[in-house]
């Protein structure tokens, strides 16, 4: 019977250890090329990360996200080649999907508001589109991705198992095709942490 | 599935999209021609109908009328004086409609997928039963449509026994065959074109 109770207790030790983290997400275009391509602010985003606990201040394990980046120019008369003029609206679409390893450190793990720190690393799937009107040119690329990132968790809950997830990071996405580069932005993410069982 | 979830944030461009705002107006010109030195045009009343790069002959519609009537008037407003063919006019002016077909091939199991947009067979009368589609294909078909104005040089054409083309002005998208379109397409070619000026 004690055996049981300890094989028990461990099983159900290491599942809590294993913690899924599900965020909507904000995001900002912060590098001027990427602003000149799309610079109004995304509210279409979401991120999540499968952690493990390694210690109490210390989690690693997987993140993917994707944020989504839309922007409508009013119509205008574009040059293309010499004695070449194109009049349409333009509609610039970039949609950013990293897949990262991910860490996490728990600057204080027994604060009611607990501040922590982490760092992500990984590829970014980009899919981005131009229109004109309604033709559009649609295009892919697989890049890097690195996300240095800061927020709080509040744990919440009998047990102070889950948590309220607070944070805000920098999406490192270093690319270069066509006359796009670097689409370096601002992220800013709330949502809930909770243990797998 | 995967990539379903994580593109599944993103915003349709075409969507909420109307019918102005999917046009595109396209023009080229002779960057060595001088517009400045041409002063009469002519332009027929028919316009060409082109399907799939194959001229199928000349139609006269309201509708074309109306958009020959809409490049008389940005001419005219330009300072071009409208002549008849046989007047040795400058400038000639062609319209044609262009069609273009693309077919595809869709396969119906693929496109039904699972049922779940149907009511469930209790509603027919046939609980417990379920549905099938048989595995079959279906083609489709798209036509595009889209309008093209060629300005010619007809004063030159003795000399260099060739016919120039000068400039040429495209509208695609949608609603380019609606009649109340028309003027403000027409309009919009010439905007971009301030070059075009007897003056």
């Amino acid at each position: 019977m004690a055996v049981t109770v300890l094989l028990f207790a461990g099983l159900d030790a290491s599942a809590q250890r294993i913690k899924l983290n599900i965020n909507y997400g904000v995001g900002i275009p912060a590098s001027a090329n990427f602003k000149d391509y799309v610079s109004n602010t995304s509210f279409r985003g979401w991120n999540a990360n499968l952690l493990y606990d390694v210690n109490d201040q210390l989690a690693v394990g997987l993140g993917i996200g994707s944020q989504s980046f839309y922007q409508r120019y009013p119509r205008a008369v574009y040059k293309t080649v010499e004695g070449s003029d194109i009049s349409a609206e333009m509609t610039n679409t970039v949609t950013a999907m990293p897949i990262m390893v991910q860490g996490q450190f728990n600057l204080l793990p027994e604060a009611t508001v607990q501040p922590y720190v982490g760092l992500g690393v990984g590829g970014n799937l980009i899919l981005y589109n131009q229109y004109l009107g309604e033709f559009g040119d649609s295009r892919s690329k697989f890049g890097f991705a690195a996300r240095p990132e800061a927020g709080v968790y509040i744990p919440v809950g009998r047990y102070k198992e889950s948590s309220i997830v607070i944070g805000g990071a920098y999406n490192y996405l270093p690319f270069k095709e066509d006359n796009l580069k670097n689409l370096n932005n601002i992220g800013i993410h709330a949502g809930f942490k909770f243990p797998l069982r | 599935m995967l990539t379903l979830a994580l593109v599944g944030c993103s915003k349709d461009p075409l969507r909420d999209m109307t019918e102005e705002e999917s046009r595109i107006y396209i023009t080229n010109r002779d960057s060595s021609a001088d517009f400045h030195t041409f002063k009469t045009f002519s332009i027929s009343d028919s316009v060409s109908v082109i399907s799939n790069n194959q001229l199928e002959g000349r139609e006269s519609t309201p509708l074309d009328q109306l958009y020959v009537n809409a490049i008389k008037k940005q001419m005219t407003d330009r300072g071009y004086t409208l002549v008849a063919r046989d007047a040795k006019p400058d400038l000639g002016i062609n319209v044609s409609r262009l069609y273009n077909t693309s077919t595809g091939v869709i396969s119906y199991p693929d496109y039904w997928g699972g049922y779940y947009d149907y009511y469930d067979p209790y509603y027919w009368g046939y609980p417990g039963y379920g549905y099938n589609f048989p595995g079959s294909y279906g083609v489709y078909q798209i036509t595009e449509g889209a309008l093209s104005v060629d300005i010619l040089d007809i004063k030159d054409a003795n000399e260099s026994k060739t016919i120039n083309g000068l400039w040429n002005g495209l509208i695609r998208g949608s609603g380019v065959f609606i009649s109340s379109a028309a003027a403000s397409n027409v309009k919009a070619l010439f905007d971009q074109s301030s070059y075009i000026s007897a003056n």
